[in-house]
């Protein structure tokens, strides 16, 4: 196959799972119990509204047409970059988003940093030196950070860090600074995973005929480890970390709630709580489509990592 | 020790001891060898698997690892290999030692290309002292490409040295994309790249076809004689030691039997293991005769043990064999040593007692030998009528419609049948068609034309085949290791075809018992998993399953290629009574010609999809009419020390996407005419059988 056959599948695979995604989120909302008319307009109004102040609202928004309609009428708009307006702050649904997306996207990448600052050196270590005490301690840290809730680690830095030593801001976001700790919560469980990966996957490659092979060159330990070994082991990680970015998108929730980041996360909980539908649909589909790119991204990793890896499965 | 060290010693192993630690204890996988290489020469290291060959290679450039040297020296180049520090070693490696290992596949690194992989060879011969780590990953500022373009444009040099064709373009292929014989020239490539004084090859060629082998054996012989570099050379293959070595180290479970003149040690063996591995092979033996065998296997080298190692195997052994050291005595006037109490005993000399059995099988073939004729033989199980396989190697949409279209003709218009009780060969270089044309023969390919018959009835697929069909063909598949599912025990494995029609237990059971003793395997084997059996056992129990339900034809697909010589020689003796006795037919597929001409009926020649020659093996060996089959006959090794190895074929054949035109051979065929690019030949009936070349005539 192609290069340009296989961005094209590639593509138009990436573009179905976001339409597909698209339908799902925007279906779902339908099957909640509960009139968003009505709900939006007692909370707008303070009071019970009439049944005639429902009805302007609904024909109003659209509310009245069938379904598919209103999706239709809805991905058109956002296919031109219109996401509506939320419902309670009259301001466009993209310029929340457009607000929120750089938030979270640098605590993700942030995070992501950190995981590979932290997995890599321990998982190469930890399988060179296999049954050494640096291989045991840094899979009991490894054990150790799977185990601990991010909640719980979050507000554990937070204590020792602003509370006790007075460095790094307790909460909030705009500077570097504030993203250390929240990075630190999310990348640290997230490198218990792919520290225990990367150190199964560099045992397996370290038994290769080819890693021999390097060695008889004449070539030093540490370039047959990190040039001919770690390339090959860090195929299967490559796909890992790809869906964990993805998975960091989620779990940022929870620790852009306790941070206190205007992030993806806290207008995704906030809109949802309002029963805000277009900040709740543009949300989920702006996430969909990043985690898809995201996704897009490692596989053409992954060619660029294994030249073996054709899509159509032709072998020499 | 008995070999000693002069000016000219290159490589000196004294007493070497190199040990695993398993669960089941320490193993001693080399025990107490010695042995030296001059400068220049070529040394042929012999023995079965396990008998730690490899490892002593291995300890030699210090790469033993897990295993470690417990007792005895290696003396390389005058450094003390055994205590070199790590540095030492590496400009050992990187100057004067090289190593080419066996499988291609499997030796070069997977994601980079070629060009990285033996350019990095030549920097480091040639900037020992700077490895830096950046500089070897191309990071700016650290490494720069152009300077790599240095070393690279060396690479391409190489490659042409080695014999890979157009450099240029291959240099930035990656393994996958070359074939098996380019890989290991790769390989070949990467060793020479730092010039080195001595290269040790394990089993560089036993991957390989006939004729990519005799290319590469050829290069050796060369490279040695310009450049004067001493080969120590690994393998099972006494044919290939017989083409290239000086000289000849025996070994038997860690121990070295004898060593000697390569001349002097095929014309006169002194110890019996070395007698009995060339007895072994089918090239010394008569068609009609049985392959003498030696009893047994190589004894696990776990526990200590006193005497010679091969005398529980031994057919001359005798009490004296079986305790103390048995000394190793020299040969006078340079003809080597031999470790054995009888070191001048039996020379050559039939043995006492014949365990080999020479004539037991001369059956077999009878039948055969009495029927030249084409109109008595018996009816056809199987017939091939124009039978093609094409595959599309465009997947995508946008090639397809850009028209890149390549379809690879696997096989090709191919005619061909196979007769109750005989066994029809089928050989060619790798990637001729051979597995896809038995693929459509069980059935596991559907033909894109023409077709296929079992017993006189058309048949498709492995799906649309009724049960009786699907019994009637029974198959063994290459890799015995990857077609028994490691999960099941030998007993579940045979088993599974007896279920799946149905029999019910007691007969299941009773059926296993009786498969188990015709293929020589013990009953308390049948609870045994396919990993605690050894190569020639497996192979054992993929026979088994294959005629479990009474098949009248079993697919061979190179049953034989993995296995030594003395265990090959067991499993084609359990082939030959099988089909004695069961009045199996045979599809032997091989690439190794010496073992077709032991087994083969007929001979059916491949290349590029397409038959050569079809006809009996005596006429097809001793009179071949098609140059193709004639380059094949050509490129074996013999067993003749006699240094000449004739005209090999050069290159690989063209890729089978884009077939020359006219006669598919006739871009490597020394007999090419201007009208064999013009039309493709017919097959011309000879007065037995057919050959596909305008020249081919009755002799």
């Amino acid at each position: 196959m192609s290069r340009y056959d296989y961005l094209a599948s590639r593509f138009a695979t990436s573009l179905a799972v976001t339409v597909g995604v698209s339908v799902v989120s925007y279906g779902l909302l339908f099957l909640t119990p509960g009139d968003p008319a009505e709900i939006i307009l007692s909370q707008q109004l303070g009071r019970q509204p009439s049944a005639a102040e429902i009805e302007a609202f609904r024909a109003e928004n659209g509310l009245n047409d069938p379904i598919p309609v209103q999706y239709l009428d809805w991905l058109l708009d956002v296919c031109r970059g219109d996401f509506g307006t939320s419902y309670y702050s009259d301001t466009p649904v993209s310029t929340l988003i457009a607000e929120a997306l750089p938030v979270t996207l640098e605590l993700a990448l942030a995070a992501m940093l950190v995981t590979l600052a932290i997995s890599i050196p321990a998982g190469v270590v930890s399988a060179v030196s296999r049954g050494s005490p640096i291989d045991y301690a840094s899979q009991l840290g490894a054990l150790l950070g799977v185990s601990m809730p991010n909640f719980w680690l979050a507000y554990l830095l937070i204590l020792v860090f602003p509370l006790t030593l007075g460095v790094f801001p307790v909460a909030g976001a705009g500077s570097v600074g504030h993203l250390v700790l929240p990075a630190i919560t999310l990348g640290t469980g997230m490198a218990a995973v792919v520290t225990r990966l990367v150190r199964s996957s560099m045992l397996e490659v370290l038994d290769e005929a080819y890693v021999d092979t390097a060695r008889s060159k004449g070539l030093r330990e540490r370039i047959v480890v990190y040039k001919h070994a770690l390339r090959n082991a860090l195929v299967p990680v490559v796909t890992v970390l790809g869906l964990q970015l993805g998975a960091l998108l989620n779990g940022a929730v929870v620790v852009e709630i306790i941070f206190q980041r205007p992030g993806l996360g806290t207008l995704l909980v906030d809109a949802v709580f309002e029963r805000n539908y277009p900040v709740v649909q543009g949300v989920t589909l702006v996430t969909a489509v990043v985690f898809v790119a995201t996704n897009l991204v490692v596989d053409l990793t992954y060619r660029y990592l294994d030249p073996r890896v054709r899509l159509g499965g032709e072998t020499a | 020790m008995t070999e000693q060290s002069t000016d000219s010693t290159l490589l000196s192993i004294e007493n070497l001891h190199t040990r695993f630690r398993t669960r089941e204890g320490p193993v001693h996988a080399v025990d107490g060898v010695s042995m030296t290489v001059d400068e220049g020469e070529i040394v042929g290291l012999v023995g079965e698997s396990g008998s730690g060959k490899s490892v002593t290679a291995r300890s030699i450039v210090g790469l033993q690892d897990p295993g470690e040297i417990v007792r005895g020296s290696i003396r390389l180049d005058d450094v003390a290999v055994t205590d070199a520090t790590d540095r030492q070693l590496r400009r050992l490696r990187g100057d004067t030692v090289s190593m080419v290992f066996q499988d291609p596949t499997e030796t070069l690194n997977p994601v980079f290309d070629v060009g990285e992989q033996i350019a990095e060879s030549i920097k480091v011969h040639d900037e020992p002292g700077s490895q830096r780590l950046l500089e070897y990953l191309h990071l700016p500022p650290f490494g720069s490409r152009s300077e790599w373009r240095k070393y690279r444009d060396r690479a391409i040099d190489l490659m042409d040295q080695v014999g890979i064709a157009s450099p240029a373009d291959r240099v930035d292929a990656y393994p996958h994309e070359l074939s098996g014989g380019q890989r290991q020239r790769a390989g070949v490539a990467i060793a020479l790249a730092s010039d080195p004084e001595l290269v040790i090859a394990d089993e560089p060629t036993t991957a390989l076809d006939a004729t990519t082998q005799a290319q590469l054996l050829e290069r050796f012989r060369q490279y040695n004689a310009e450049r004067g570099t001493a080969i120590l050379l690994i393998t099972h293959d006494l044919g290939v030691v017989a083409e290239i070595c000086d000289r000849v180290v025996v070994l038997y479970a860690g121990e070295v039997m004898e060593t000697g003149p390569t001349e002097r040690i095929l014309e006169d063996p002194r110890h019996p293991y070395t007698k009995a591995l060339l007895e072994c092979l089918p090239q010394r033996v008569d068609r009609e005769s049985r392959l003498p065998t030696i009893e047994g296997s190589v004894p696990e080298p776990t526990a200590d043990r006193a005497g010679c190692p091969f005398a529980p195997r031994c057919e001359y052994a005798t009490a004296a064999c079986r305790d103390g050291e048995i000394p190793s005595v020299a040969l006078p006037d340079g003809r080597g040593s031999v470790t054995c109490v009888e070191s001048n005993g039996f020379a050559s000399d039939s043995p006492p007692s014949g365990t080999g059995a020479p004539g037991a099988g001369s059956e077999t073939t009878a039948a055969t030998e009495s029927a030249p004729g084409d109109s008595d033989r018996p009816s056809p199980i199987v017939e091939l009528e124009g039978v093609s396989k094409r595959y599309s190697l465009a997947s995508g949409p946008i090639e397809r419609f850009l028209g890149a279209d390549d379809t690879l003709r696997a096989v090709d218009r191919v005619d061909l049948e196979i007769r109750a009780g005989e066994t029809l060969a089928l050989v060619g270089e790798s990637g001729c068609g051979k597995s896809t044309l038995a693929s459509l023969i069980t059935g596991l390919e559907t033909p894109t034309s023409g077709t296929v018959r079992i017993d006189g009835t058309p048949v498709g697929g492995v799906a649309d085949r009724d049960a009786d069909t699907l019994t009637d063909v029974g198959v063994v598949f290459q890799d015995p290791r990857s077609s028994l599912n490691p999960r099941l025990t030998v007993e579940r494995t045979i088993d599974e075809p007896l279920r799946s029609v149905g029999w019910d237990r007691p007969r299941r059971k009773d059926r296993v018992r009786e498969l188990l003793d015709r293929v020589g395997l013990s009953e308390h084997q049948a609870t045994s998993y396919p990993h605690e059996l050894s190569g020639g056992q497996i192979q054992r129990v993929a026979i088994a399953r294959a005629i479990a339900l009474d098949p009248s034809l079993v697919v061979l697909d190179e049953p034989v290629s993995a296995l030594d010589a003395a265990v090959q020689a067991r499993l084609l003796n359990v082939l030959a009574d099988l089909q004695a006795d069961l009045d199996l037919a045979y599809l032997f597929i091989s690439h190794d010609l010496t073992v077709v001409e032991h087994v083969a009926d007929r001979v059916a020649v491949m290349y590029l999809g397409d038959l050569m020659e079809v006809g009996p093996a005596d006429r097809v060996f001793d009179r071949p009419t098609h140059p193709y089959t004639r380059a094949l006959l050509e490129a074996i090794p013999s067993l003749e020390p006699d240094g000449s190895m004739g005209p090999s074929l050069e290159d690989a054949p063209p890729s089978p996407t884009d077939p020359p035109s006219g006669c598919v051979f006739r871009t490597r065929c020394p007999m090419a005419e201007p009208k064999c690019a013009a039309t493709d030949p017919e097959q011309r009936r000879l007065e037995s059988g057919r050959s596909k070349c305008h020249f081919a005539r009755d002799h």
